[in-house]
């Protein structure tokens, strides 16, 4: 009975910091009805000093047009290597885009911020269409979009 | 010594009538060709063999060209060429993209296109607190 414990409470000591680290992040991302084909949207964090951290999502699958995501494509040179396992189809006008994953705990708090490239067939680019620091606080209030996105959300 | 004129007889018989039957008998299309226009050909022209059939390097040469020869690209190295380059050439000058998003033209195993989720863990950029991949919805 006594070596079950210590098993669980060992388990349990081990499991929970990397409970800790990680948290379930739930983006939402509204479009307007701007009346054109599919965005292509990209959706990366740059760190406290306003470099390139990463990317998270990236709506939209031909690389070919990844160079009208300017901020982004500034950032990666492209690079395809940071989007694999995180890419999908391009969203529709008026549509919305939910993505649920889990972020690490230090993005939040520590001034790290979200962006969202957009771009649209026959229209103007949009880089950093969207830009919000990652705070606890800022969970849970819309932020509007400058040209194609209506608001964007992220919930914790 | 008659029975070996009488065997040598009838083997001489035997492949008298089968040789002859083999010389003259085909007449079973090849590659739907009668045997007999292709003979006729092959006896009218100097150069012209059967060997064009299937030689389509000899291009414009030979009545039998267009046997084995239909102008096709074999060498399948186009498998990953853009079919709208025309159309891509005159996006750039507008500086937009088309939205054929469809996938049917993408080249599996370029290093250009990246891996679709679900397919391969998320990046390990720091980001991602686990390797569980983003679910997404759209609506």
């Amino acid at each position: 009975m006594k070596s079950v414990l210590a098993t669980l409470a060992l388990t349990t000591a081990l499991t929970l910091p990397g409970l800790a680290m990680a948290r379930p992040v739930t983006l939402t991302t509204q479009l307007k009805n701007y009346g054109g084909d599919g965005a292509y949207l990209a959706v990366y964090v740059t760190d406290p000093q306003g470099a390139y951290a990463g990317s998270l999502w990236m709506a939209g699958r031909k690389s070919k047009y990844y160079k009208h995501l300017t901020d982004w494509y500034r950032f990666t040179g492209g690079d395809t290597a940071q989007i694999n396992g995180i890419t999908g189809a391009s969203v529709g006008a008026g549509r919305s885009l939910k993505i649920s994953l889990d972020l690490a705990d230090a993005l939040f708090d520590a001034g790290y911020t979200l962006h969202i490239d957009a771009a649209v067939e026959d229209r103007r680019d949009s880089p950093n269409e969207i830009s919000v620091p990652l705070t606890s606080d800022g969970a849970g209030t819309a932020v509007t979009g400058r040209s194609y996105i209506a608001n964007f959300t992220y919930d914790m | 010594m008659k029975k070996t004129l009488t065997l040598l007889v009838a083997s001489t018989a035997l492949s008298a009538t089968f040789g002859l039957a083999a010389w003259s008998g085909p007449s079973a299309p090849l590659y739907g060709i009668p045997l007999d226009a292709v003979s006729a050909g092959a006896d009218a022209s100097n150069t012209p063999s059967l060997m064009f059939v299937s030689d389509d390097d000899d291009e414009g040469r030979g009545w039998l060209r267009w046997l084995g020869d239909d102008d096709d690209d074999d060498d399948d190295d186009d498998e990953c060429e853009d079919d709208d380059e025309d159309e891509d050439d005159e996006d750039r000058r507008k500086n937009k993209y088309d939205d054929d998003d469809d996938d049917d033209d993408d080249c599996s195993g370029s290093i250009d296109t990246p891996a679709p989720a679900g397919t391969v863990a998320p990046p390990q950029n720091g980001l991602f607190g686990t390797d569980t991949p983003p679910q997404v919805q759209v609506n």
